[in-house]
């Protein structure tokens, strides 16, 4: 392989490698150093490296981070500071998320307007398909790529940065933009169909997960504090797909959790003052798996009970775990029910971070929250917060009546789809985390 | 036959230094032996070794008399704290600038011939952070047990004694993300201090995590005696992550005979460290340009013969060289002093090559 | 186990091989990590079979050498701790060529390792053992594994409840 060749995909599908890239990957693994990750640093920084030479050459167009966006800076796991955009973003919106856990969007946008920052809800976004190749291998590389890169011109039309909410778009787009970048055929085949559907290749220069918009936002969140989170105990569940898919490029910390682990949603819990606390099955993934849940769910879901929810209980006695990502949020919730059905006792709420800071913004638990889609006992939680759910329950309850009377729903409406003219801008300011 | 005037240059004194200055001294010939350190005795006395395998003789009996020798023979000359900056002429008249690293004073010396014992460095576990080495409580080095050992006293952060102790082999070692070379020595020096954990805490149960275990030679015998005298627990396989749960360490890895994962509570987690060149022979072979191999450690002409380091009158031996015991370390040092005098006497000679 | 295991695994079907059939990939799921409720139930909705199945870990949580000291106590016994797992007993038996249950090797190693959960998988298979001897001959350790089949074989029967519950 050293000499450059022809890696067959599929039938009459070939990936053209050339020298240089056949190179690069045989000495992937002797050149990884044993820094935090077993990672491909080098290959990571080599990337966004030729992605500004392709800008230069004009082959393909970046889009920026620009101060509109008054980006805040982040470590992330190779060391280098990336940009995360935290106004004017365009909502990359994860399948399952809506119909599965409601409140996980409706919070996260409840917070954007309560801090007062533009965004755009577009539905004119697709899936990024990558459930079906990470689930089943179906499609490749150059229809991911294309489904990405179709998403990714879609905000640059709307003048908006693309924010993805889901752990497996935003993970599957990081391989993706390194195809493209990396790869001459590939980028051709993508550019040709793109041009089909009248788009230019459009590489966004930073991948943005919302885990990370709120790890930047998190002290502006804990400004607007409502309720006194002392006394709430945090477990974290990061998903697989944010952290380890090129892993290199998502965010970290040395001051949260040693830097050993990502750095968001850990420190959202931290901003908003309560404890956080560590389990030893940290890194498991929450059971999800892809492909284990569309045909061993009873493993699935028996790994989400045994080796996750059983453990953080008994180890943390945590009152909530939270993560970010639709996958998680919906297993590790979801696979409650038949333990508990057959008699096991260990039980813990499940919610995003985004419901978790809203919650504690004073967002309603019910109307935007949506707590009552979630199956573990999430009552113990909300008094701990101090929050009185039995009158919201109430309100909630009077609320579905006017809504059956003809009264529009709080979260049913017609989307932003443009934004207003950009008036100010802040400095761009590396995120320096105050010290606990 | 005259003994030649000029001293030969000893540069480290570890086991294969100062064994090489003794054989040297011992011939008649000065020796001039420069240490970086404060104390003479390479790495079994900076660390404190407690006994050495595979005979579990305490390291004074070994060390001790070539330290009182080189401390005492009115042939070799000690400069401790000291590193050689620099050299110049050839051999029989090297010109070496010596440079104390406290004072920073510059001693210019004549002599005959160099020999090269830098040694090695222990490898920093905290660079392969799954083994929580510098993070959590009850992770040590063998390094770090073999001071616990010399001191009679092996108890975790607690001050309690290990009930169940986990050695895990190889770590730095054999893996291409730290050091792709083994160590030679770190699979028997984990038994013998397995032994000694047990002949000190006879209740403690202790296993071995290995790769392979590489006892070669006569250390087989610790391997053997380990098993069947002290009911030490053999488990194949390697581990992913050691996590504290606030009381004992949890390490999580894969029996491979079994093929399948475990996850079990330890009290005492022991790291075998391993063996690497460390800034010292860095640091000499800038000095005198030496040529180092693909891993950093000084590179023979020929990799079968270790004393030759491809420059006439410059000698290398020991750890520098390649990982080794200390029994190794001893006929390196010696075969380089035997080197080193046949120089001397080939010069006085003027014999022709 | 857990006394909420051990209730739960009461009311399990008792039809051992019709256990777990719903598992779409059932062939990677050993019969022992299959919690199958015969009636599950839940707001009265029927959740058995399928849709109540949960499948336990298999990671080897313990080391319990209870069993490996009475082996060792036992007559020819004595020298399994010498076994260091090379296999010359293996390679030399006959019914290994039989019966892909049987290995000497592997039974020496889990008892020796006190691996609970294999020892229950596999205990009945010491009974396979033909008492030839070869691999007393052949073991370069002297560990005589034909004596400590025989030795597993009686502290197996004396540990007979905690093996089959
Ligand atoms: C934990 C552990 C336990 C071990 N236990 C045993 C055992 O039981 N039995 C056994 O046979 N082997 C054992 N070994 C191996 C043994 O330590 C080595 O074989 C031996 O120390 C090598 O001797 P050396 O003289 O080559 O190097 P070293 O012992 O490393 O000595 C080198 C000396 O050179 C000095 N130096 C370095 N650079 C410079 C410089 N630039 N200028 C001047 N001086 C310099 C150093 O300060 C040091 O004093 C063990 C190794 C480890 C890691
Ligand atoms: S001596 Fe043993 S522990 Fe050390 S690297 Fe070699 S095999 Fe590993
Ligand atoms: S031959 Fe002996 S030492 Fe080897 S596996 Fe069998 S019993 Fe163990």
């Amino acid at each position: 392989m050293a000499d450059g060749g022809v890696v067959q995909l599929g039938k009459d599908e070939e990936l053209e490698l050339g020298k240089e890239d056949a190179k690069l990957l045989e000495t992937l693994s002797s050149q990884r150093k044993a820094k935090f990750a077993f990672g491909t640093t080098e290959d990571y920084l080599k990337m966004l490296e030729r992605m500004k030479e392709l800008e230069k050459k004009g082959e393909i167009i970046v889009h920026h981070v620009t101060d509109d966006y008054d980006p805040v800076g982040v470590r992330t796991l190779s060391g280098r500071v990336k940009k995360i955009p935290t106004r004017e973003t365009w909502q990359h919106k994860s399948c399952g998320q809506c119909g599965h856990i409601p409140g996980y969007i409706s919070a996260f946008y409840w917070i954007m307007s309560e801090l007062g920052v533009s965004y755009v809800d577009d539905t004119n976004q697709t899936s990024c398909t990558a459930w079906n190749y990470y689930g089943s291998g179906t499609s490749n590389p150059v229809a991911l790529s294309a489904v990405f890169l179709r998403n990714m011109h879609a905000a640059y039309e709307r003048n908006a940065y693309p924010l993805i909410h889901c752990g497996t778009s935003y993970g599957d787009y990081k391989e993706c933009r390194y195809l493209v970048v990396m790869n001459r055929d590939i980028r051709e085949r993508v550019r040709a169909i793109l041009k089909k559907v009248d788009r230019e290749l459009v590489i966004p220069e930073e991948l943005v997960h919302y885990s990370e918009w709120l790890h930047v936002m998190r002290q502006e969140v804990a400004a607007r504090r409502k309720f006194d989170m002392s006394g709430v105990k945090v477990a974290v569940h990061a998903a697989c797909h944010t952290y380890k898919l090129m892993a290199e490029d998502y965010t970290y910390d040395e001051n949260i959790l040693g830097g050993r682990r990502p750095a968001p949603t850990s420190s959202i819990a931290l901003a908003l003052g309560s404890q956080l606390l560590d389990y030893s099955n940290w890194y498991d993934c929450c059971g999800f798996g892809f492909r284990h849940i569309l045909t061993e769910r009873e493993i699935a879901r028996s790994f989400a009970y045994f080796r996750k929810i059983r453990p953080i209980v008994r180890e943390t006695h945590a009152d909530v775990l939270i993560t970010h990502d639709t996958g998680c949020v919906t297993t590790l919730d979801k696979s409650q029910v038949v333990p508990l059905a057959q008699g096991y006792r260990e039980t813990i709420p499940v919610i995003s971070d985004s419901q978790f800071a809203a919650l504690a913004m004073g967002a309603h638990p019910f109307i935007v929250c949506q707590l009552q889609w979630h199956i573990a006992d999430w009552k113990p939680l909300l008094a701990k917060m101090g929050i009185d759910w039995q009158a919201a329950y109430e309100e909630y309850k009077s609320y579905l009546d006017k809504v059956k009377g003809g009264m529009k729903p709080a979260f049913i409406r017609s989307p932003p789809r443009h934004l207003q003219p950009r008036p100010h801008t802040k400095a761009f300011r590396v995120d320096e985390p105050v010290m606990s | 036959m005259k003994a030649p005037d000029n001293p030969v240059l000893v540069i480290g004194a570890g086991p294969a230094g100062l064994q090489a200055a003794k054989d040297v001294a011992e011939f008649g010939v000065p020796v001039l032996l420069v240490e970086r350190r404060k104390e003479l005795g390479g790495a079994p006395i900076r660390w404190s070794y407690h006994t050495l395998a595979p005979d579990f003789r305490p390291t004074e009996e070994v060390m001790g008399p070539l330290i009182d020798f080189c401390q005492s023979n009115k042939n070799v000359t000690v400069m401790k704290g000291c590193i050689v900056d620099g050299y110049s002429g050839r051999p029989g008249d090297f010109h070496v600038r010596i440079k104390d690293e406290t004072t920073k004073n510059i001693t210019e010396k004549v002599v005959s011939s160099i020999i090269v014992a830098t040694g090695f460095e222990h490898f920093d576990a905290r660079v392969d952070p799954r083994y929580g080495y510098g993070r959590m409580p009850n992770v040590i080095g063998i390094n770090e047990l073999e001071i616990m050992l010399k001191q009679g006293r092996v108890v975790g952060h607690d001050g309690k004694p290990p009930k169940r102790v986990a050695f895990i082999f190889c770590v730095g070692s054999r893996d291409r993300s730290t050091n792709p070379w083994c160590c030679t020595v770190c699979c028997g020096v984990s038994i013998k201090q397995g032994i000694e954990v047990k002949q000190l805490l006879p209740d403690s149960q202790v296993y071995m995590i290995y790769m392979d275990i590489r006892t070669i030679g006569l250390w087989e015998k610790l391997y053997w005696e380990s098993m069947e005298k002290y009911g030490i627990n053999f488990i194949r396989g390697r581990v992913g992550e050691v996590y504290y749960t606030g009381e004992k360490l949890l390490v999580k890895g894969e029996d491979t005979l079994v093929r399948g994962p475990f996850e079990v509570l330890f009290d005492m987690v022991v790291l075998a460290v391993g063996i690497e060149p460390g800034p010292g022979t860095k640091q000499a072979a800038g000095a005198l340009s030496l040529s180092l191999n693909e891993y950093g450690f000084l590179a023979p002409k020929i990799p079968n013969v270790h004393f030759d380091s491809g420059k006439e009158g410059i000698f290398l031996a020991g750890a520098c060289v390649a990982p080794m015991s200390v029994e190794e370390a001893l006929s390196e040092g010696s075969a380089a002093a035997m080197q080193a005098v046949k120089l001397g006497s080939r010069l006085m000679q003027k014999v022709p090559v | 186990m857990s006394e909420e295991e051990k209730k739960r695994k009461e009311k399990e079907s008792s039809a051992g091989e019709e256990k777990g059939k719903f598992i779409i990939e059932r062939r990677y799921v050993d019969d022992s990590r299959i919690i199958e409720p015969k009636k599950l139930e839940l707001g009265g909705i029927d959740m058995s079979g399928r849709w109540g199945t949960l499948v336990l870990p298999r990671t080897l949580e313990d080391f319990d050498t209870e069993i490996y000291r009475d082996v060792e106590k036992l007559p020819r016994g004595g020298n399994i701790g010498k076994c260091w797992q090379c296999g010359n007993c293996t390679a030399v038996c006959p019914v290994a060529h039989a019966h892909s249950e049987f290995n000497p090797r592997y039974l020496i190693h889990i008892v020796k390792m006190g691996y609970t959960s294999e020892i229950k998988k596999h205990h009945e298979a010491v009974y396979l053992c033909s008492g030839c001897g070869l691999c007393s001959a052949a073991c370069p350790k002297g560990v005589d594994p034909q004596g400590v089949m025989i030795a597993m074989s009686i502290a197996f029967k004396a540990h007979e409840s905690e093996l089959t519950e």
